[in-house]
């Protein structure tokens, strides 16, 4: 089946690799070539970084084989790998502030002189050399700190580079660049392709695809959706291969009940998101769709007093409120489930019991004392309301499963009967019996009348809770879509470029790599 | 149906429960060693003369290990103590200078003079954003030079009702000990009963969970700070009455006996975790080994010695206990 020709330098042939009974890739051959970027993409949980963590030698597949440089491996370690030239550029910059660009790329390898000291001349020049190799213009003497964000991850790629390297694999290089600062990005894909590197390059943004990449892999839940040449695609062919089928997961049916408005945003900037205009009414759940990186969470900061506004208005119930800080927004009866239960949402080493009455504290105490009935009462409440299983109140939150830390954020909230509740990501990382529990109690809120604005990176979770999807790009909303007018395509549309295309053509048979 | 309300006793929750517990039942173990040791070595040391005296000098110590406590709860660290309380003995001396008449207006300056500085501490952490180890170090050194330069020789005088407070006794106990007692269940059900020692946990715990459940986490650190420093002059004034005389060389390295005893008694230096009963057992097991060995007639670099020794032992075991 699979084309091998003859500078192909890597070739993984049905992979397979379940974690805890959760096959994450099912089967997957991949294979790609010295001197061509070749594009990897998929949603989020598709298997990409996966894949490319038994590349690395980081996980071990359970069966399936690689063939590199002509040699047959059952498994790599990331010795082997390594040694090997194969290299991981993630997403996180690991760098040292304080020590200059060489001192970074060099970093526990240094020169030495004959006594053991540092060859300083020798690691500038080495340096100096690597930079001019890869056509960086970079200053080796000056410190990390000081470079922007585009040029601290060309020094991550320097060090990766400082050694010998045949494959390259970029983990989302660009989710952390603005779009000024792309180019610097793929002029130095450039550079390593002229030297016939092979580039793996994983992104969710397909104008990058486009522009840089020869070849693209789609994944989908753990498959190869197919591989082909870039020109034989048309951008709306590649969504649609991203998007596949639809999920056919149950989200619980309501009437969506829209009442009057609760919300109003106007003309709100932050650092992070600019001149956001919204409306939130009673009764409605809004999705707020978007590329990790677009600004849905901070938008969600800034409406939850977290982030500075720069400028704009927020209207509550038609007053005009501030919201300069989270104990404000709580007053005013906004509630945040953030994104990160584990660093944002919960005290993961103090009782089940404080982390859920919290924020209520002030409703349980009399004369400033809290009253333990009443407190165990609220326990309760929230237990029995949410089904949360737990054996004792007193037990650390850290003990509970996914789906019941969940549940103890959303009752810390509930109990202030909030009139808005922002979710980020509210069902990442539960199973599937939670998310279905999560996404009625979600519908029982909308009924008594609490406008919902979701944050989802799943589109099916999108497209089946929300009445309105609003999609952000670049810290702005760029589109908005009803409920009956969404389909995947449409929101990665907006979420990738901005703007919506003429209707889908047809696509042809997609089967393997035989394009 | 309803659910079972109490876990049941398997095996794994009494492990937990062992676990979670491991600093409390280590510091109260080592305190019973200690004290065998001391029964076994000196017939001076189990007598009630002896005992009540160690019970006195813990409340020196464990007054002000109380505000530390809460302190470090939040996260944070006190450094100024031990100049505060030296500051605090000065200056009550001063004010007081012997007369009953001056007494009022002495205590109620030497108290006022805490909340100042606590309120100060407050502001540099919350406002400037500096780190409170950095904040309290740099007032560490002012007090202490603002202490040293009223004078480095003994000064003023404890007024006469002072004095005997320092030697009354309600029943057997030593009145120092019974206010450090009525501080201790004071403060421990604040921290278990009230919205504020809530907090408390809450900002140690993590401070961003807490900002984003609109905690006011300033007012919070305010607060710990505040009472730290209460409890820094309060005990200024339990030295004067020890003394009778504004001494100079009072208070040198108590914030580093008051971290110890925090330490020992099993709160977490990263904030979230420990309680003021291990901070009892914590002070309790210092002024303990301190007696034994003055009563053993060990010398004093000897007991420092041995005082580290048990530091990093407890300390080692907590770790052991608790992976």
């Amino acid at each position: 089946m699979t084309d091998t020709s003859p500078d192909t330098i890597l070739e993984m042939r049905q992979i397979a690799k379940a974690f805890a009974g959760v096959q994450a890739l099912k089967g997957v051959s991949f294979s790609c070539r010295a001197g061509q970027v070749h594009a990897l993409v998929g949603e989020n949980g598709a298997g990409k970084s996966t894949l490319m963590k038994i590349l690395a030698g980081a996980y071990q597949p359970d069966s399936g084989e690689i063939i590199y440089k002509g040699r047959r491996y059952t498994s790599l370690s990331t010795r082997e790998a390594l040694d090997n030239g194969i290299r991981i550029i993630y997403q996180e910059l690991n760098l040292l502030p304080y020590m200059t660009v060489a001192e970074n790329i060099f970093l526990g390898r240094e020169p030495r002189t004959g006594l053991g000291l540092i060859d300083t001349k020798k690691l500038y020049a080495d340096a100096e050399a690597i930079l001019q190799r890869l056509e960086m213009p970079l200053d080796v003497r000056q410190p990390v700190g000081e470079l922007t964000v585009a040029r601290q991850q060309m020094v991550e790629i320097a060090k990766a580079l400082s050694q010998r390297a045949d494959v390259i694999v970029m983990d989302e290089p660009s989710a952390i660049l603005a779009g000024h600062e792309l180019e610097t990005l793929f002029s130095v894909v450039e550079s390593l392709v002229r030297q016939g590197v092979a580039v793996i390059y994983i992104s969710h943004r397909l104008d990058e695809v486009f522009r840089i990449a020869n070849e693209v892999t789609v994944l989908k839940d753990g498959q190869v959706v197919g591989t082909h040449p870039i020109e034989a695609l048309t951008r709306a062919q590649l969504i649609q291969m991203m998007v596949g089928r639809s999920l056919d997961e149950a989200f619980p049916h309501g009437q969506p009940r829209r009442g009057a408005p609760v919300l109003t945003v106007e003309g709100v900037t932050t650092a992070a998101v600019r001149d956001i205009h919204l409306t939130l009414h009673a009764g409605e759940i809004v999705g707020l769709a978007g590329l990790v990186g677009s600004g849905r969470t901070e938008l969600a900061r800034a409406l939850f007093g977290a982030d500075r506004l720069q400028s704009g208005t927020v209207w509550l119930n038609g007053e005009v409120v501030t919201l300069s800080s989270p104990a404000q927004a709580v007053d005013a009866g906004i509630a945040l489930v953030p994104e990160d239960r584990k660093t944002q949402g919960l005290f993961m080493e103090l009782p089940i019991r404080n982390n859920i009455t919290l924020t209520v504290l002030d409703k349980l105490t009399r004369y400033g004392v809290i009253r333990r009935r009443a407190e165990a009462e609220r326990v309760d409440q929230a237990r029995r309301e949410l089904a949360i299983a737990m054996a004792s109140a007193s037990a650390e939150v850290q003990y509970l499963s996914g789906g019941n830390q969940q549940k103890v954020v959303l009752s810390k909230w509930l109990a202030r009967a909030p009139k808005v509740i922002i979710l980020d990501e509210p069902t990442r990382g539960i199973d599937v019996g939670a998310k279905f529990e999560i996404y009625q109690l979600m519908r029982q809120l909308t009924e008594q009348g609490v406008a919902i604005l979701m944050i989802s990176s799943e589109l099916t979770e999108i497209l089946g809770m929300s009445d309105r999807i609003l999609v952000m790009r670049d810290g702005r909303i760029v589109g908005e879509l009803a409920r009956e007018e969404a389909t995947e395509e449409r929101v990665m549309q907006l979420a990738t470029t901005g703007s919506l295309l003429p209707a889908t053509t047809e696509l042809p048979g997609y089967t393997g790599s035989d394009a | 149906m309803t659910t079972v309300a109490a876990a049941p006793a398997t095996t794994e929750t009494r492990w937990r429960f062992f676990r979670r517990n491991a600093p409390y039942l280590i510091v109260y173990a080592l305190i019973l060693v200690i004290a065998v040791f001391g029964t076994l070595s000196s017939e001076r040391f189990l007598t009630d003369r002896n005992l009540l005296n160690v019970f006195r000098q813990t409340a020196f110590l464990g007054t002000i290990a109380l505000g530390q406590t809460l302190v470090i709860l939040t996260g944070g660290i006190d450094l100024s103590v031990g100049s505060l309380v030296k500051l605090s003995v000065l200056v009550s001396a001063i004010l007081m200078n012997g007369e009953s008449s001056n007494m009022g207006v002495a205590i109620a300056a030497t108290l006022g003079l805490g909340v100042l500085v606590g309120f100060i501490h407050g502001l540099l952490i919350t406002r400037l954003n500096v780190p409170p180890f950095v904040v309290t170090l740099g007032s560490y050194s002012i007090l202490y030079g603002i202490a040293l330069t009223i004078t480095t020789n003994p000064i003023g005088r404890a007024a006469p009702e002072m004095l005997r407070f320092y030697d009354l006794r309600i029943g057997p106990i030593y009145a120092p000990t019974i206010v450090f007692i009525i501080l201790l269940v004071a403060l421990s059900f604040v921290l278990r009963r009230t919205t504020f020692g809530r907090y408390i946990y809450a900002v140690g715990g993590n401070e961003q969970v807490a900002r984003l459940s609109g905690i006011p986490v300033k007012r919070v650190k305010f607060g710990v700070y505040i009472l730290c420093s209460l409890l820094a002059s309060l005990t200024g004034l339990f030295w004067l009455s020890r003394m009778g005389i504004g001494d100079p060389v009072i208070g040198d390295g108590l914030e580093l006996q008051t971290i110890t005893a925090a330490i020992l008694g099993g709160t977490s230096l990263f904030g979230g975790r420990g309680s003021l009963w291990g901070t009892l057992g914590g002070a309790l097991l210092l002024s303990l080994t301190a007696n034994v060995l003055v009563v053993l007639n060990v010398n004093q670099w000897i007991q420092q010695l041995i005082q580290g020794a048990i530091i990093l032992t407890a300390v080692a075991l907590y770790k052991q206990k608790s992976r």
